[in-house]
């Protein structure tokens, strides 16, 4: 580079016309190239000291070369060079009001704003340049100062419409409507016709809770410039907010009908008519707005709201979904949703939705509690999206029943106990094979194996008849009948408990069931033995067979009536099932089992006269053999014990009811 | 219907006695779902009892103009030692009701398979709660009783419970004893609160419901 070859640049020349060269110099361009390696700065300073440009001109030599590059475009450099010589020389005037115009236009509002303070410092009384230096700082964001020099302009200049709305602006946005106030009323007094004043003025009024005035204002502003759109929609929000819903209305459609239709007018329109209760015409507007702008999240979250108020909830959730699609971060689209789910019955949804909310927000207390209760609802049994009652309208009516009569009541219980002599038959026995067949071979074997012993015993011929087997038979089916009956009622009550839940079964039928099982297999016992005796030509047919039968019901009578005793003293005291067992074994011996009472001593006999077992043993034995009648038996005896057990057995039964089972 | 007439009744328990019903007259009329309010230990379950028949009043008389069923779910009539089927045969007897149809519904609603000819001590508690419920709908009942419903099998086959209920509560009633509000207001068209050995009956679950939260607050 040939710097030898230009001249000194004269003072008097300081010209931006004459910078173009000196641009192209230190910059590059045209028909100069500047070395890669040297930097802006460096070229400039370079060309300072090689055209030997005194030091008092440098700061001029910079702000001019700025104001140049800045008429070039050249951006940066003409920020870098206003830089210099505003630190160079801020006292100066010229400079400082040269670097605030660069600073202004080239986005550096903080230096700007320096530079039209230090301004401001040699010349305070100027307007123009706090306006502009509140430019600056509010662009910059220091609001204090920014208002600071904006009320100073409109202070210093009370008869500019332009300071005292910008200064009135600054307040409202800074949230001191109070101040406010004042410059926004100084702008409507300046120029009461301008409709952007009185705008500004309602809505600070309505900020400060003056709605009425506000309301008016707003009002007045639209009667100035029917036209201005943003009147009609300000002027429609404050009637909306101070609920005069009719006025809004009627001036949100005239607005529509005279401008074309825009969104947010709309979605005013859409809110008037909701708060108007008119939600299908709020649907109307808002659906509308959304036609003509899809992407607005609140629109889509305010047409949900709609739809769930009339009852719409899928459609509901639906729209609050693509809300929440618009607006991820914002959660309240998503707990509507989940609301609008859960009403619909769509509880799967719903708790997706939940465990999204509670994914993002892991600490709101009120989203886990929406999502417990969609869970709660979830898992309930019979939980489902129906209404059973209205259906039911629709169906013939029952007619009533009548309280069952004493047949209905009999035959119940006949069916009661019929079902428990069945079950009864199919458990007794239930882990054996045989089943039921056990419950008859076992006495049939008893009693085959004691005939045997007692015949080898006692040889010869048997104290009655001519087999022992007979005998033996005589005198144990009696005997068993009796022992079977009572001691299987015993149990009746503590091993049916859970049974007698079920309203129908009564203690009275579990203890008849059992009695009558045992009555039935005693008796088919007895009949299948005297069969096999026949078949093996030991046959004696008894010469009296009403006198069994009556002996073996009389017997079995008395059974029951013990076995109902039995059973209510066992439900008291548990160890009167052992004491039954031991009287039964005394019973075996005192009941003239395998003897003949006759063959006792007389005072013997006469003491074992007192058991009722006894008395049915011989009963049986004098109806079965012709020439076996005892002096010593009294038939009635054994039917007056028996019938009086019974009597007793029922009493407690049905006096102790309440108290022969818990509940479960 | 369901009518008590001056019905009274005392709950013994190991700490002293409870009076669950203390001279009470009221009627459940047919054609309304009742849902029974009470807090813990006021006697709803006694009183369910009561109701079905399964207790009997101290003093007083209920009557019943309708078939009320054991409480639903019930599994305590079953024997472990006899199969699922036999244990629907022995209820269906009891009843009255036909034992082969009753025991085709059982069979083909509690999806029981080869098990339902298996004794029911071989059943996993589920399976018995299967049987339990199914045997239930098997008898055609006028007034179902629930007390608290509970969980039965998977959702499918709760789906398949609450058709079946649906469509049986559509000649039935039921008197529904649960802590759960929702499912009272889904089943339920009046309400009753007891409290105290008195029962009040409501026109409307949720004047019932309010009164019981008065209750709650009362005794809170």
């Amino acid at each position: 580079m040939e710097i030898g070859r230009h001249r000194p640049v004269r003072r008097e020349y300081y010209h931006v016309s004459q910078f173009a060269e000196v641009c192209e110099r230190v910059i590059g361009g045209g028909s100069f190239s500047r070395d890669p390696g040297v930097g802006f700065g460096e070229a400039c300073r370079l060309y300072v000291a090689r055209c030997n440009i005194p030091q008092d001109d440098v700061p001029l030599f910079y702000s001019r070369l700025s104001e140049a590059l800045l008429h070039k475009g050249q951006r940066q450099e003409a920020v870098e060079c206003a830089r210099i010589a505003f630190d160079l020389r801020p006292q100066s005037e010229g400079v400082a009001s040269l670097c605030a115009w660069v600073f202004s236009n080239c986005d550096q509002p903080e230096a700007a704003a320096a530079a039209y303070e230090r301004l401001l410092e040699i010349r305070p009384q100027w307007a123009e340049g706090h306006r502009h230096a509140s430019g600056s700082f509010a662009v910059a964001g220091q609001t204090d100062r920014a208002i600071f020099h904006g009320v100073k302009a409109s202070d210093l200049e009370p008869n500019s419409l332009e300071f005292a709305l910008h200064a009135g602006g600054l307040l409202q946005s800074a949230g001191n409507s109070e101040n406010a106030l004042d410059y926004f009323t100084r702008a409507a007094e300046i120029d009461p016709r301008n409709s952007t004043a009185l705008r500004s003025l309602s809505a600070v009024q309505f900020a400060l809770e003056e709605c009425e005035d506000a309301v008016a204002t707003a009002l007045r502003a639209v009667r100035l410039a029917p036209d201005d759109h943003l009147n009609s929609l300000h002027a429609t929000e404050l009637l909306l907010r101070s609920g005069r819903l009719d006025e809004a209305a009627d001036l949100i459609l005239a607005a529509i009908d005279r401008h074309p239709p825009d969104e947010v007018a709309l979605r005013l329109l859409s809110a008037a008519q909701m708060l108007r209760g008119r939600i299908e015409d709020a649907l109307d507007a808002i659906d509308r707005a959304l036609a003509l702008a899809p992407e607005i999240a609140e629109f889509h979250l305010h047409r949900a709201n709609l739809l769930y108020r009339v009852g719409r909830l899928e459609e509901a959730a639906e729209a609050f979904d693509r809300a929440a699609a618009l607006d991820p971060p914002n959660p309240v689209a998503r707990r509507s949703q989940l609301t609008a789910y859960f009403d619909s019955g769509r509880f799967t949804e719903a708790l997706a939705i939940g465990g999204e909310l509670i994914r993002t927000s892991p600490d709101n207390e009120e989203y886990a509690q929406a999502l417990l209760h969609v869970l709660n609802r979830r898992f309930e049994t019979l939980d489902c999206d129906y209404v059973v009652l209205s259906d039911r309208a629709l169906q013939p009516r029952r007619e009533p029943r009548l309280p069952p009569g004493f047949f209905e009541t009999l035959q119940t219980q006949l069916r009661v106990i019929h079902a428990l002599i069945i079950r009864e038959t199919r458990t007794r026995f239930g882990d054996s094979n045989l089943g039921y067949g056990w419950a008859l071979l076992e006495p049939i074997l008893h009693i085959l194996m004691l005939s045997l012993v007692f015949s080898v015993m006692m040889r010869g011929r048997p104290p009655i008849g001519e087999e022992f087997f007979i005998f033996y038979y005589t005198g144990i089916i009696p005997y068993h009948l009796f022992i079977h009956t009572s001691t299987s009622m015993t149990y009746a009550i503590s091993s049916n408990g859970s049974l007698l839940q079920l309203p129908l079964v009564s203690t009275f039928d579990v203890l008849m069931a059992r009695g009558l099982l045992e009555f039935f297999t005693d008796t088919l016992v007895a009949v299948l033995l005297l069969a096999g005796f026949g078949a093996v030509g030991l046959g004696v047919l008894p010469h009296n067979l009403s006198g069994v039968s009556a002996s073996v019901l009389v017997v079995w009578l008395f059974g029951c009536g013990c076995g109902f005793i039995n059973a209510v003293v066992n439900a008291f005291s548990k160890s009167w099932d052992k004491i039954w067992v031991q009287l039964t074994r005394l019973l075996y011996f005192c009941s003239g089992i395998f003897y003949v009472p006759g063959m006792m001593p007389d005072w013997i006999r006469d003491i074992l006269a007192w058991n009722p077992v006894l008395h049915a043993v011989d009963w049986f034995r004098s109806s079965f053999f012709q020439e076996y009648d005892p002096h010593w038996l009294d038939r009635s005896y054994l039917t007056i014990v028996a019938v009086l057990t019974l009597l007793a057995g029922f009493g407690l039964e049905r006096g102790l009811r309440r108290r022969l089972y818990e509940p479960l | 219907m369901i009518m008590l007439d001056g019905v009274s009744k005392v709950y013994r328990t190991r700490t002293g006695r409870k009076t669950v019903l203390d001279n009470v007259s009221v009627t459940f009329e047919a054609g309304h779902n009742f849902g029974i309010f009470g807090v813990n230990g006021a006697g709803k379950s006694t009183l369910i009892r009561l109701l079905a028949g399964s207790e009997e009043a101290d003093r007083g008389v209920i009557r019943r103009y309708a078939r009320v069923s054991f409480p639903l779910g019930f599994a305590g009539t079953f024997h472990g030692a006899l199969s699922g089927s036999e244990n629907v045969a022995f209820v269906a007897r009891i009843y009255g009701a036909s034992i082969r149809q009753a025991i085709d519904y059982v069979e083909a609603f509690s999806e029981l398979g080869e098990y339902f000819t298996m004794p029911v001590n071989t059943y996993s508690a589920g399976m018995r709660a299967r049987l339990a419920f199914a045997t239930c709908l098997a008898i055609d009942f006028d007034v179902y009783l629930i007390d608290e419903v509970t969980e039965i099998g998977d959702q499918r086959f709760r789906r398949k419970c609450v058709d079946a209920f649906r469509e049986r509560m559509l000649r039935s009633d039921i008197i529904l004893v649960t802590h759960n509000v929702h499912t009272l207001r889904q089943y339920c068209d009046r309400g009753a609160i007891l409290s105290n050995g008195q029962l009040a009956l409501y026109d409307d679950v949720a004047t019932a419901l309010s009164q019981y939260h008065r209750l709650v607050q009362e005794s809170a």
